[in-house]
């Protein structure tokens, strides 16, 4: 591999205008390269995107960046002199600022508070401290308001909150960790304007994404990371999304692609007026309406927020108060507990893996059980049966390709496309006859993706109805067989994908296409 | 994360109250040992075994008032002894084992001070018949080896009742006890008795600090002051307390309404606080210290006394203290009341 | 990644590793809090060497009894704590929740309604109901009106206090001389007879230990074979994940609540069967506290409960000759537990982490090692 590592292309740019090189750098845990001979330079004033699949190392390197790890061979230099980080203190000293995917911020706080803890020495806790913080949102249009409560926020001014933070440290280059994962288009949009603001003012940006469209629009730069180490940098001119995802996995791409139709006449379920009231006046849900056939894929569009969770959640019965009928397979549902329901046969992949699919800190065995502890192959007269439990979960790890080394692992130690592929498993596993997916292929890498995408098209041939959420459109797109907009807690649109384009559909989620 | 939040608080406090009860108490192992050698001339084989009640030497109390009369015993005799203080909380098995240990140590007498030794003693007095065992504050103990030290606490308190009927000037008297025990409730019933001799139709406010097996009653100055608040606000001018370490803030409660206040035990006079001290009118004696050191004088003359031995006001065991003078004025007459019951012409009831 | 040779990346077992880790645990912590005493010690002025003599001497059979005895009592309250912890339930209530139970039970057993052992049956059963109740109401109030339990349960400690108090005077039996308050005793015949284990005064263990060691195997066996097992260590886990899987967790809520009110229940009985035979103002208190302790010490695992019970029963127990033959206050024993317990946790704290990327990194490696075999079937898979 690194013989046949490209020569960077900063050998042309003026040293003077690098405000990150990276040179050499590998790091290495016991058994395990997490990075070899990284080579990296972000110019001055530029966005460079990192991209890479999950796992592929990213980031430990943006670990070594911001001081975390050190790292066992290489250089960094910052502005031109070579820098030792040992902490995240010493890179705040260097001027490097991070981003984390996950906000580190506290919701019974203002924003002032959030922004000012820990960095009380900058600007005091007071006046300056605002002064300060009201100068940096100007400067680079974060439009945030030093004393609003931090829950009272949305997820994208929450994110620009984190880049105000880290601003207001001193930082003049930014790391972004898969910033745009948890932002609707609209919210992606205005991130982006407010980096490019932030680079016209000459400031660095590191962008890690793994989805390349974003990547293209708006990085100057784009260095892929396989394996450990740093295989090309590329000019996002004339590069294509495409030949991006080639060069991370180092192989042809999948997509999501439509098959023949499998949709039969029968339908599996019926929602009839589903409602769901909310204290606060407006109700969550209002007036929902559909049927899922036998075989069919029904996805729901949406800018989140708009009542995508409360549905899932009514459907699953974990929401008090919903009204309407849910009729599976001609049983009604509406009375059950979520527990019924599941065993009625609905299989249900969590739109938050981590905190409503696992149990991180249990075997995957125990992550198998979950769900089904009343039917076997987990559980036998009320008791668990673990060791027909571990053999069904080394089955889910070979059907589904889950990369463990066995099932006793915690399902903490596996990257989230593995998570994602148990968890797969293990709903399919219960025969189910209506397959909900929230978000399936957030987060999770190019492979995982594909074999998920894979997953679901198996469930829809082998007849299941499937409720598809997604803010990925080209997922939506590529795996439905019809798609219904959700704005307000309300269908207000239906489209039949074949001639859908993103565009279209992203307009009908903003209301902009009711009419259409 | 919930969790660990309070497992912060829980260790926070559980490391603040340790460290506050090693800082109170960290001298009292060693003390006494290195005060034996010390002493007089005078010398003894004689080794006491003293195990103390929760709180032990230094708790300005009970205890205290035992070391007291221990301490003399060494000065004048020579003897030598250890001492071993109880735990909030402890099992009854470690009761038995501390007396155990002193036995099986060669310790000869064992002093337990207070009565919730009475169980454990009772069994470890059988398991050792040769070793001499006193316990303060019970009766209820039958064996050759072992001595019962009681008082008559409500005699004392009959005559401080009496002294504060005859002092009130708005017929309304406060009676704090620290825990509702029938040790307690015998101040309380002399207390009263006492008042009502002097003045039939004298109004008596009660009240306990705490209930068992809540025992913080005896060390809750805070609870003591709120109480007797409430009894001076309610018209009361003097109140009496049988409570211990929470006597304090019935002394402050009773400065800050410029009412009178009894102390108990020991002449609190001498040992309260000197902003509080010309509150405290007088105190009831319960001469613990006196108790000890008979004992203790009797053990050295060569006797091992057993059976139940009542220190009243015949042999003073119990009484009134008169510093600060202001009882003087009525001194006649309590000692009238004295001589009455010392002849058995007023019998006190020991419950109320 | 060309340094990675299959053969290198040998496959521990995992179950393996984590024992190791789970013994090098304790052991860490023991060797820190060994260290911090001493150092307390010295500071003190105290002869270290002489304290820990002392401490490490080796008990006399009379002592081994009560270190067992105290152990059996400690436990009992360890498991209760232990049941709420594994829902992330803070039952600070076991105090509250032992003392009523075990006043009710003194009144049961002494009443003798039923003759022998019948009586003693039902008046365990009247204890584990108490308990069950008297942490029923916080596991109800959290359930339905989300009352943090750490509150209610620290109210009903001051509430079962002046209960019990009031309910004591009441039936308590007067003996002559004695300033003490109890029940009346329990009959002979319903006593649970205790076991010798060697000669000499006071060398029995209560019977009880063995119902106590029941309570263990039942609490094991529930916790990690039963669904209900499973429901309450999801739940406690994550009770987001658990709703998703379709646990109830109000249910689940209430049912922890009232089997460690149960188990809270029994906490005074070995006391009350075995040496005390009544209720009464000396009644040990303050078990339910040391239960916490306890229960944190042994993980909420049964066999660490129990080893946190020995160790602190046997801590106990040297509190006298510290005193009496050495001369310290007794209080260094209070600070060695408090500090066995501090630096349990901080060191089951960095175990964990260090496993956890113990174990990353074995996943890193096991995949590593087959990446290229892998990847050639998850593509045909894709593409089919």
């Amino acid at each position: 591999m690194s013989s046949s590592a490209p020569a960077p292309v900063s050998d042309s740019t003026d040293p003077a205008a690098v405000a990150v090189r990276l040179r050499g750098i590998g790091k290495r845990f016991p058994g395990v390269i997490a990075n070899d001979d990284i080579n990296i330079d972000v110019r001055r004033g530029t966005i460079h995107a990192v991209v890479g699949e999950n796992g592929a190392g990213k980031s430990t390197l943006m670990k070594i960046l911001y001081g975390v790890q050190r790292p066992d061979a290489g250089t960094i230099e910052i502005n031109g002199e070579v820098v030792s980080l040992g902490s995240p203190a010493d890179a705040i000293k260097a001027g490097v600022g991070m981003v984390f995917q996950h906000f580190m911020l506290a919701d019974n706080l203002t924003v002032l508070e959030n922004v000012v803890l820990g960095a009380e020495k900058q600007h005091g806790i007071g006046g300056a401290a605002r002064r300060e913080i009201a100068r940096i949102s100007e400067a680079y249009g974060l439009d945030i308001e030093p004393d609003r409560l931090v829950e009272d926020l949305g997820v994208g001014a929450r994110q620009r909150v984190e880049i105000l933070k880290v601003l207001f440290r001193g930082a003049r280059v930014l790391i972004l960790d898969e910033p745009t994962a948890v932002l609707v288009p609209q919210e992606v949009d205005e991130l982006f304007d407010n980096l490019r603001e932030l680079k016209s003012e000459g400031l660095s940006v590191i962008f890690i994404s793994h989805k390349l469209d974003e990547v293209l629009a708006v990085a100057d730069e784009i260095t892929v990371i396989r394996r450990g180490t740093t295989v090309r940098t590329v000019d996002p001119a004339g590069t294509t999304a495409r030949q991006l995802a080639e060069l991370m996995v180092g192989s042809e791409l999948p997509s999501p692609s439509t098959e023949t139709s499998t949709v039969t006449d029968e339908v599996l379920l019926s929602v009839q007026h589903l409602g769901l009231p909310s204290p606060e006046g407006r109700p969550l849900l209002e007036d929902i309406t559909f049927d899922i056939h036998r075989g069919e894929v029904l996805g729901i569009a949406g800018v989140e927020g708009n009542g995508q969770a409360e549905l899932v959640e009514a459907i699953m019965g974990m929401r008090s108060g919903a009204t309407g009928s849910i009729v599976l397979a001609d049983k009604d549902l509406s009375g059950l507990s979520t527990r019924e329901r599941r065993e009625s046969g609905v299989g249900y992949v969590p739109a938050d893996r981590q905190r409503h699919g696992l149990l991180l800190d249990s075997p995957l065995w125990e992550n198998r059980v979950l769900g089904h502890q009343n039917r076997p192959p987990s559980a036998r007269h009320g008791l668990i049966d673990k060791q027909a439990a571990r053999s069904d979960t080394e089955r889910i790890i070979a059907e589904y390709d889950v990369r463990t080394p066995g099932p006793d692992v915690l399902a903490r130690a596996l990257s989230g496309g593995n998570q994602q592929k148990l968890i797969v498993g293990r709903e399919m596993s219960g025969d189910p006859i209506l397959l909900i997916a929230a978000h399936p292929t957030r987060g999770v890498d190019v492979g995982a993706q594909a074999a998920i995408w894979t997953h679901i098209k198996n469930a829809r041939r082998r007849g299941l109805a499937v409720l598809l959420i997604s803010a990925d459109l080209d997922e939506l797109i590529g795996l439905s067989d019809r798609i219904e907009v959700i704005l307000r807690g309300r269908f207000v649109a239906t489209f039949d994908p074949h001639d859908l384009t993103p565009p279209r559909l992203g307009s009908a989620m903003t209301g902009a296409g009711e009419d259409a | 994360m919930r969790r660990s939040n309070k497992l912060a608080a829980l260790f926070t406090a559980g490391i603040l109250s340790l460290a506050a009860t090693s800082c109170g108490s960290d001298d009292s192992g060693g003390t006494a040992s290195d005060d034996a050698s010390g002493g007089s001339g005078a010398s003894s084989d004689i080794k006491v075994g003293m195990a103390y009640d929760v709180g032990g030497r230094g708790d300005q109390s009970f205890n205290d008032s035992a070391a007291a009369g221990l301490d003399q015993a060494i000065e004048e005799f020579g003897m030598t002894s250890d001492e071993a203080e109880a735990e909030d909380g402890e099992a009854e098995s470690a009761r038995e084992e501390r007396l155990r240990t002193f036995a099986e140590a060669g310790y000869d007498p064992v002093i337990a001070v207070g009565f919730a030794y009475a169980p454990a003693l009772t069994k470890v007095s059988a398991e050792y018949p040769d070793v001499h065992f006193a316990i303060i504050d019970d009766s209820s103990i039958e064996a050759e080896n072992v001595a019962g030290l009681v008082f008559a606490e409500e005699q004392g308190s009959f005559l401080v009742g009496a002294a504060a009927a005859l002092k009130s000037e708005s017929g309304q008297i406060g009676f704090v006890g620290g825990v509702e025990t029938p040790l307690i409730q015998k101040f309380e019933a002399g207390y009263a008795a006492g008042a009502e001799a002097v003045n039939p139709d004298i109004q008596i406010d009660s009240t306990y600090l705490t209930q068992v097996p809540d025992f913080s009653g005896f060390g809750d100055p805070a609870k003591g002051k709120t109480a007797a608040q409430g009894m001076f606000d309610g018209g009361a001018d003097i109140v009496y307390h049988a409570a211990g370490g929470s006597g304090g803030g019935v002394f402050e409660a009773a400065s800050e309404a410029g009412a009178l206040a009894i102390g108990v035990d020991s002449d609190q006079f001498e040992t309260a606080d000197p902003s509080v001290q010309d509150v405290i009118m007088t105190s009831m004696l319960k001469n613990v210290d006196v108790a000890v050191l008979e004992y203790l004088t009797e053990v050295d003359g060569g006797t091992f006394p057993s059976g139940t031995t009542t220190y009243d006001l015949a042999v003073d065991g119990v009484g009134y203290s008169t510093s600060g003078g202001q009882v003087d004025d009525i001194a006649d007459q309590l000692d009238e009341f004295k001589q009455q019951i010392i002849d058995g012409e007023i019998t006190v009831p020991t419950t109320p | 990644m060309n340094t990675v040779t299959p053969t290198r990346a040998t496959r521990t077992d995992p179950r393996l590793v984590t024992l190791v880790l789970r013994l090098g645990a304790p052991a860490l912590a023991l060797v820190a809090a060994f260290a911090i005493t001493s150092l307390v010690l010295v500071l003190a002025g105290d002869p270290v060497g002489e304290v820990w003599s002392t401490i490490l001497s080796v008990p006399e059979t009379r002592n081994l009894a009560n270190i067992i005895n105290n152990a059996t009592v400690l436990y009992l309250s360890g498991v209760a704590v232990a049941i709420g912890f594994r829902m992330n339930l803070f039952n600070i209530g076991v105090d509250g929740q032992y003392r009523t139970a075990a006043f009710v039970a003194a009144v049961v057993a002494g009443e003798a309604w039923l003759p022998g052992f019948l009586n003693t049956l039902l008046a365990l059963m009247a204890a584990m109901a108490v308990g069950a109740a008297w942490a029923g109401i916080a596991g109800v109030l959290r359930a339905t009106r989300g009352v943090s339990e750490v509150i209610s349960t620290i109210m009903l400690n001051f509430i079962s206090i002046s209960v019990v108090a009031y309910l004591l005077r009441k039936a308590a039996v007067a003996e002559p001389g004695s300033n003490s308050l109890n029940t009346k005793e329990v009959p002979e015949g319903s006593r649970i007879p205790n076991l010798s284990i060697g000669d000499g005064p006071s060398t029995e263990v209560y019977g009880f230990v063995v119902i106590a060691a029941l309570v263990g195997l039942a609490y094991w066996f529930m916790l990690n074979r039963t669904r209900f097992g499973f429901d309450l260590r999801a739940t406690g886990q994550s009770s987001t994940a658990a709703i998703a899987s379709g646990i109830s967790v109000k249910k689940m809520t209430i049912s922890a609540m009232l089997i460690s009110g149960a188990v809270a229940g029994l906490v005074g009985m070995p006391i009350l069967f075995g040496s005390s035979f009544t209720y009464g103002s000396t009644f040990q208190p303050g078990l339910g506290f040391a239960g916490i302790a306890i229960a944190l010490l042994g993980r909420n695992h049964p066999i660490g409960i129990a080893l946190g019970a020995l160790l602190f029963a046997f801590l106990d127990e040297q509190s006298n000759p510290l005193q009496i033959l050495v001369g310290v206050s007794p209080d260094i024993v209070n600070i060695t537990q408090g500090v066995i317990v501090l630096t349990v946790v901080v060191s089951y704290e960095l175990v964990r982490r260090y496993g956890v990327r113990l174990e990353q990194h074995a996943v890193a490696r096991a995949l590593a090692a087959e990446p290229a075999g892998r990847r050639d079937t998850s593509e045909k898979e894709v593409s089919a």
